[in-house]
């Protein structure tokens, strides 16, 4: 048998689709060879092959599916063919026009949108920068004053714990009214402090001066301070002038912020012993 | 898939058919209900065969029918009647959906373009009704053997090829073989006689 005899006997397989792998790609290159004979054979076995549908049990698809069909067909008629003369390219259908109107609107809003909750992140960001700033600069005074106070409880505490502090005690001068002490030590300065002491008139403090030897020198300002409600007081002084040079500590009653020399009468005083 | 090139019946695109075919080029519903009557129910039937169930064959049927519309152009009736076109195509569109649905390989998958194969009518075809088709092509069936008309159905209903037919029926390759090509003949010769 020749190889065209064998091919022969495929058309009714072929067209089957029925024909393995093997087989179809051989008859399909035996086609493609350019063979009329089997391509003919193989187009009137298809014939054949479709008439096997009719062997179907007769049955018939839902009236549902035909109403499905032509609405749809329906409506994809009265859509505008392709190929069709269309109108001229340039000309915008009115519901295209308000499309993309309403597309540059919306887009312009978002555009509009996002700038200004970009602007409103940044300003809270920048109150909230600006009120971290805030709290931290507070935070850090407050610890400064901390920091200031501890010292100065130190320095008192060292002052007054030193066996080797000269201690000057401070007679009230011509009024009724306890003593004030105050401690020099050489290192850490001088800590003065009263019990039950008289309140000064209103806007005035008491304030420390350091009286020196030399006969010609004026006395020496220094701190102000302002007893609490019972009368307490205690003035730390961190940087005194050498002691030798002073011979006397005196209080006086000042206008409140100090003065550069005394307006009023002495109201302590104390030698240097 | 190869392509021939021959010529086919020199009146087979003056068919009523075909002329029908032409008018959904130009939108036509009342061509497409026309075509729609006239073979929705052999497409149906044949496609239920093949699923063996409606819900399915129904979506087959209108993607077949949707195709058609939206795609006439596809039908080239120089290449062969409208008919037999149609029912390969609806064949191919059911057995691919039967095969993702058993995941089988799809040994067919490369003759899916027989759409665009050619396909002719003998000399002997006559236009017909579609009932007095379905009379005549079940008688003929009707006349082959057990054996014949077994592996033509699984061949044809179920796209197995001559190797899954001959394990389905426990039947040797080379039997199988001449079965269906021997019905096949039969079936051909029957309608040139009842011709």
């Amino acid at each position: 048998m020749s190889s065209h005899d064998q091919f022969r006997e495929m058309y009714e397989a072929y067209a089957l689709g029925a024909l393995d792998a093997p087989d179809r790609l051989a008859f399909e290159a035996h086609l493609a060879s350019g063979c009329e004979e089997c391509a003919k054979g193989a187009a009137e076995a298809r014939w054949v092959v479709s008439q096997l549908a009719y062997i179907a049990p007769d049955a018939g698809p839902s009236d549902m599916l035909k109403g499905r069909l032509m609405q749809t067909v329906r409506s994809q008629a009265k859509e505008p063919p392709a190929a069709s003369s269309a109108p001229p390219p340039t000309r915008i259908p009115y519901w295209l026009s308000a499309g993309i109107a309403a597309l540059l609107l919306i887009t312009l809003y978002s555009a509009w949108s996002a700038h200004q909750a970009k602007e409103e992140l940044r300003a809270s960001n920048e109150r909230l920068a600006a009120r971290m700033e805030q709290e931290r600069t507070e935070t850090q005074q407050k610890l400064s004053a901390m920091e200031e106070q501890m010292a100065l409880l130190h320095r008192e505490s060292a002052i007054l714990t030193d066996p080797a502090a000269t201690k000057v005690t401070l007679m009230p001068q011509k009024i009724q009214a306890p003593q004030l002490v105050a401690m020099w030590q050489h290192q850490n300065g001088i800590v003065l402090a009263g019990q039950k002491v008289p309140m000064p008139a209103s806007n005035h403090v008491l304030q420390l001066w350091l009286i020196p030897k030399d006969p010609n020198g004026k006395p020496i300002p220094s701190l102000t301070v302002r007893p609490d409600a019972n009368g307490r007081m205690v003035l730390i002084i961190a940087h005194p002038p050498d002691p030798n040079q002073i011979k006397a500590l005196a209080v006086t009653e000042e206008p409140e912020g100090g003065s550069a020399q005394p307006t009023s009468p002495i109201r302590w005083v104390g030698a240097m012993t | 898939m190869f392509l021939v090139t021959i010529s086919p019946r020199d009146d087979a695109g003056a068919s009523p058919d075909a002329a029908l075919v032409r008018s959904l080029l130009q939108n036509d519903v009342n061509a497409f209900e026309r075509i729609y009557d006239k073979y929705s129910r052999i497409v149906y039937s044949l496609v239920l065969r093949i699923l063996q169930q409606s819900g399915p064959a129904e979506e087959v049927v209108q993607d077949v029918f949707l195709q058609l519309w939206r795609n006439s152009a596809q039908y080239d009736s120089a290449r062969g009647p409208f008919v037999p076109w149609l029912l390969t195509l609806a064949r191919n569109r059911a057995l691919d959906t039967l095969r993702l649905k058993s995941e089988r390989q799809r040994r067919l998958e490369n003759q899916t373009d027989e759409l665009f194969s050619v396909v002719v009518a003998p000399q002997y075809e006559k236009e017909l009704d579609e009932k007095r088709r379905a009379e005549r092509i079940r008688s003929l069936i009707g006349e082959l053997t057990p054996q014949q008309k077994r592996a033509i159905e699984l061949a044809y209903f179920q796209g197995l090829s001559h190797s899954e037919i001959a394990a389905e029926l426990k039947e040797p390759l080379g039997t199988v073989k001449s079965w269906i090509r021997n019905g096949l003949i039969r079936l051909k010769e029957g309608l040139q006689t009842a011709s």
